[in-house]
């Protein structure tokens, strides 16, 4: 009886060898010098929060993106560079995070598809390839399905079909990014036992995530990722109580600072009730209900792919949902989101969407629009006192601002239009702790001087805990916890990570 | 073998176009010979609009210049009868000249993305326009070129020649699109990167795909020119002409094959049928396509399969 | 003399080539449409014009009003009937919009110019000089109407200038172009963006038609080419660029004139057109396009 787990990955060189890895995008370093092996009958997991560069480091293994120095050794081959086809032809094969079948063949045929050799004059498929891709479906259950539509199936067997066309080809090497992103706790079983046969065949297999939770119970090693750089390397365990990942994910000790207090209003500003939003057929949210209260500060907590950003689109009447969003006693069902927007309800998106080409005042300018020219430079004033750097690069172009500044603008930007109500989604992604701090205290004066209601939705617990009078922890588009800063440390931090 | 014959037979299309064509080869004894020679030319069309589709409905490239391969071939053709050379060779110079012409042209500018590929097919047919114009001592100019054999002086033989191309250029089209060939095109078509991670080399496929689309381009055009009796770039490279084209394409319904020569049949058949219009009949014609698109988006073949995610 | 002729015959006509293309990639950077019933629209404009001068004996000014409002006109009929209704449309799936938009829009343009045809002809139409008369530039003598037309341009690109640049709705129309998501987020709605888009073409459109009229005469026969010219300056210059398409407009303008004046009228296209396929190879997104 060989144990997979230990003695088949010891004995054998590994099926996979990326050493020195680095990707740069323009002056964005991506990834830099990684380095880990995968052996035959081995599942590494690749953990990092977003920006984090894992998602890099698997493109270019994939050769979707090429490297800027480095090799990735594919049973000893370099394929660094290699253009994806001939990676694929090497031995490589990858389940990517959003599925992505033909629409217009059945399930048969988009597996079949990935058993068909690069060859131009295929008129007819051999005939064993019909057979070989029943089989295929069969293993991964979805032998019933083959010959529907992908539009007619559930979410989980279009993933199941991605794990399918991947092995198609009995690639040595299986890369397979967000594996149980939008799955039910049931199906994640399954999955993980599909996960398990690979390398159980004797693949070696990549598993990128943003947490080790999800993975732990899979993988045999984890390989911890932050601002493009290794920061942990172990087994799962090692790695949760590594102190630098603690950091980056809960950020070392939670203490609380106590808050001055606040007179809320009665009844909330803002009630979502029931909501629930579908992309596809991925269920982003499920059955969320929250309140805010006038002049509270919430925090919305979850990692990468929770739904933050789904419930805080819903909000904005970004995206279509069922359930109810009540906005000072107006329900916003049906409104432009323009419109929601005037109405006092600002975000300030995770992507900042900020007017790249133009500078730092015309930015500014535009959000200030809608205000009479004396209260608008009023307003342009008071941001300049809270961001003074914006002041210094008032006519510098905005995409050439480094990631801190654009976040400071985005955050002015959205504060120009003097909302009642302000959105801000993961304002803190992918920046340098000293910019955090500039952030923290210009949020810290916000409360302190203004009446604003802020809802803050962040994955880095540190920065969200000292700013919130209230906390909702949100995973896999449920409410899983809520309550106040100081009860989170005791109760929901445990699961978080 | 079994598959593709089963896939074949079980298609809905296949059924159509098989009960159309035999329609369409009883009319020589129900019709005049006016419409016999109407539908002969409707017939090239739809190779010229079946090609298109097999690389439109397929690799999702969208070729403004048909005309460039369908001109390639005609004047190849036309000008090598001008020497003497018998039909059969010419026809199959026009199908040589147009591979060379596609490949010239794809190589290039299948690197490139977006509009910009469109816009290199478009210019190219610009390029072919002037330059035909220019050497007019040799090709004839704006005047055209006179072919010296023409395939048949008989309406009805012209009528089978036709029918008879455009039947058996819509098999193998067809047939391709449904191969395993097809699948890989699709896929290439659809999601570059999936098909990539998949093993497949998609410039290799798009290439292959805009040569095939070229030969049938080239062959149709040069028979037509031989059923004409004369070549001339108002009927063969004039951008107005590819525009006609992609519209009987899209009209009969993308991604079909077997739509796009339907498409083809309607929109000369319906140019003809309004002709008592006089200068009308173009405004007609193209309201009806326009109408067709902003309410049917998947064309006349669409109506006839009643479109649900099937075909 | 023939250089300062082709000097003034070039700058004319760029700058009548360079107000259509400003329209064109206006349309095409804000609200993403390439509008193929480009032509057809300046033909209406050229068209409207010459009747209200010609049936209703009106003096050329107001003939040219009239036109200009036509071109309007055309230019909201295309976003009402053709444009807003695909891109609304359920039955074309996201990625397949633009095609559809395309050959929709082509379509419609075949639509307006048949229709021309049959109530006008497809004789060339002229609308009588702004302003009569001829005066000597460097001892050439040159029409004042070639003139005007080059001051009326500029001064247009002038004013879409100053909209853009210096005023509200302006800036919003700039930022559509950038990120019009972003503009939705800051409380603006892009259907009225759209809108205004859509009018600001009609009028460039209008202009250009008429005084294309005044100059060289214009049929609807000729609108695909109009179309087909104003494409390629427009991706010559870069997607999107208006300082590129200016840019273009005048390089095309001039290569046509020199090659016209110094090779030969039928070659007029040929250097044009080489210049554009060695760009699309060699720089795909234009003399000033981004990216």
């Amino acid at each position: 009886m060989l144990d997979a787990r230990g003695s088949a990955a010891a004995a054998a060189a590994p099926l996979l060898a990326v050493q020195g890895l680095t990707k740069r995008y323009g002056g964005l370093v991506a990834a830099k010098d990684i380095t880990f092996q995968i052996g035959a009958g081995e599942i590494l997991g690749l953990i990092g929060p977003n920006g984090s560069g894992k998602s890099t480091v698997m493109q270019v293994i994939m050769g979707i993106q090429r490297p800027n120095a480095g090799a990735v050794r594919v049973r000893g081959v370099d394929v660094a560079g290699w253009p994806s086809h001939r990676i694929a032809q090497q031995g490589v094969g990858i389940v990517f995070q959003h599925s992505r079948p033909l629409h217009r063949q059945t399930v048969l045929e988009n597996i079949m598809l990935g058993l068909l050799p690069d060859k131009l004059l295929k008129l007819v498929a051999d005939r064993h390839v019909r057979e070989r891709a029943r089989a295929i479906a069969e293993r991964v259950g979805l032998g019933g399905v083959l010959d529907r539509k992908p539009g007619t199936l559930p979410f989980a067997d279009l993933r199941r079909m991605e794990l399918a066309k991947a092995i198609a080809r009995d690639p040595k090497v299986v890369l397979i990014d967000e594996p149980f992103a939008g799955l039910t706790a049931s199906e994640m079983d399954s999955f993980a036992r599909l996960v398990a046969d690979f390398r159980a065949d004797g693949r070696a297999v990549l598993l990128v995530d943003h947490n080790v939770k999800s993975l732990a119970a899979l993988a045999d090693r984890v390989f911890a990722m932050y601002l493009g750089e290794r920061i942990a390397e172990g087994t799962a365990e090692e790695v949760t109580r590594d102190p630098t990942v603690r950091r980056v994910y809960l950020g070392g000790g939670i203490d609380v600072a106590k808050r001055p207090p606040r007179a809320a209003g009665d009844a909330p500003i803002l009630q979502v009730e029931n909501v629930s939003v579908l992309y596809g057929k991925a269920q982003a949210l499920e059955g969320v209900s929250l309140h805010v209260h006038q002049g509270e500060s919430v925090s919305v907590v979850g990692l990468n792919g929770a739904g933050k950003t789904t419930l805080f689109n819903a909000i904005s009447g970004l995206v279509p949902y069922n359930g109810r969003i009540v906005w000072n006693g107006e329900e916003l069902h049906g409104r432009s989101a323009a419109a929601i927007a005037r109405s006092g309800i600002v975000q300030c998106p995770e992507t900042r969407e900020l007017f790249g080409d133009l500078d730092v005042r015309e930015n500014l300018d535009l959000a200030g629009q809608h205000l009479p020219a004396p209260e608008a430079s009023r307003q342009l004033e008071w941001l300049y006192l809270l961001f003074p750097r914006l002041r210094d690069r008032e006519r510098q172009i905005a995409r050439t601002m480094s990631g801190g500044e654009q976040q400071m603008l985005a955050i002015a930007r959205s504060l120009m239009m003097r909302p009642k109500l302000l959105i801000l989604d993961e304002p803190t992604l992918g920046l340098a702790p000293v910019i955090l701090e500039q952030i923290s205290n210009a949020l810290e004066q916000l409360r302190s001087t203004t009446s604003i209601t802020v809802l803050l939705g962040e994955q880095n617990v540190t920065f969200a805990l000292p700013h919130a009078d209230r906390i909702y922890v949100l995973d896999h588009a449920r409410i899983v916890w809520e309550g106040e800063p100081s009860c989170f440390a005791a109760e929901a931090a445990a699961t978080y990570l | 073998m079994t598959d593709t014959l089963r896939g074949l037979l079980g298609s809905r299309q296949v059924w159509i176009a098989l009960v159309l064509a035999a329609a369409l080869v009883t009319l020589p004894w129900m019709v005049s010979a006016y419409i016999l020679g109407i539908l002969t030319i409707a017939y090239y069309f739809g190779v010229f609009a079946m090609s298109w589709d097999l690389l439109f409905g397929f690799a999702n490239e969208v070729n403004f210049g048909p005309t460039f391969l369908i001109g390639c071939g005609a004047y190849a053709a036309g000008l090598l009868n001008a020497h003497g050379a018998p039909v059969w060779a010419c026809l199959i110079a026009g199908g040589a000249a147009a591979l060379l012409g596609g490949v010239v042209l794809a190589v290039p500018a299948l690197r490139l993305s977006g509009p910009y590929f469109g816009l290199a097919t478009l210019v190219a047919v610009l390029l072919l326009q002037q330059f035909i114009v220019i050497f007019a001592s040799t090709t004839g100019g704006e005047i055209g070129l006179t072919m010296n054999d023409i395939l048949s002086t008989e309406p009805i033989t012209n009528y089978w020649y036709a029918l008879g191309f455009m039947t058996a250029s819509g098999l193998v089209l067809f047939t391709l699109s449904r191969s395993p060939v097809g699948l890989i095109l699709q896929a290439s078509g659809q999601d570059r990167i999936g098909a990539s991670a998949l093993g497949f080399n998609i410039v290799k496929h798009k290439l292959a795909a805009f040569c095939i689309s070229a030969v049938f381009s080239g062959l149709a055009g040069a028979m037509l020119v031989f059923y004409l009796g004369t070549a001339s770039v108002g009927t063969v490279v004039d951008v107005a002409v590819g525009v006609q084209v992609i519209i009987a394409a899209v009209l009969g319904g993308r991604r079909t094959i077997l739509g796009a020569a339907i498409g083809s049949i309607f929109l000369i058949l319906a140019g003809e049928a309004l002709r008592p219009l006089g200068q009308l009949s173009t405004f007609v014609v193209s309201g009806i396509a326009l109408l067709v698109i902003l309410f049917f988006a998947d064309g006349l073949m669409g109506l006839l399969l009643h479109r649900r995610g099937d075909t | 003399m023939l250089a300062v002729q082709i000097l003034i015959d070039g700058f004319a006509i760029s700058a009548l080539y360079g107000l259509g293309a400003v329209g064109f990639t206006l349309m095409f950077g804000v609200s993403g449409v390439l509008n193929l019933a480009h032509g057809a629209t300046m033909v209406v404009a050229a068209v409207t014009a010459w009747v209200v001068a010609g049936q209703y004996a009106a003096n050329p000014w107001v003939a040219a009003i009239a036109g200009t409002a036509a071109g309007v006109i055309t230019a909201f009929a295309t976003y009402y009937l053709v444009v807003r209704p695909i891109q609304r449309s359920r039955s074309v799936p996201a990625a397949e919009k633009e095609i559809f938009v395309l050959t929709g829009t082509l379509l419609w343009g075949i639509m307006i110019q048949e229709a021309v045809a049959y109530f006008y002809t497809d004789n060339p139409k002229t609308v009588q000089p702004l302003i009569a008369g001829v005066m000597q530039i460097g001892g050439v003598r040159t029409p004042i109407n070639e003139l005007l037309i080059a001051v009326i341009c500029w001064t247009v690109i002038g004013l879409l200038w100053l909209l853009v640049n210096r005023s509200k709705a302006g800036k919003v129309l700039l930022a559509a172009s950038i990120n019009p998501r972003a503009l939705t987020l800051l409380g603006f709605e892009l259907s009225q963006v759209y809108l205004q888009v859509w009018a600001i073409y009609g009028v460039l459109a209008g202009i250009a038609g008429v005084l294309l009229a005044t100059f060289l005469g214009a049929s609807s026969a000729q609108a695909s080419q109009l179309t087909a010219s104003a494409f390629s300056i427009v991706v010559l210059g870069g997607l999107g660029s208006v300082s590129g398409s200016l840019l273009a407009a005048y390089v095309v303008g001039y290569l046509e004139t020199l090659t016209a004046y110094l090779i030969s009228p039928a070659y007029r296209t040929v250097p044009a057109l080489i210049l554009l396929v060695v760009v699309i190879y060699v720089r795909p997104h234009g003399l000033l396009g981004r990216r």
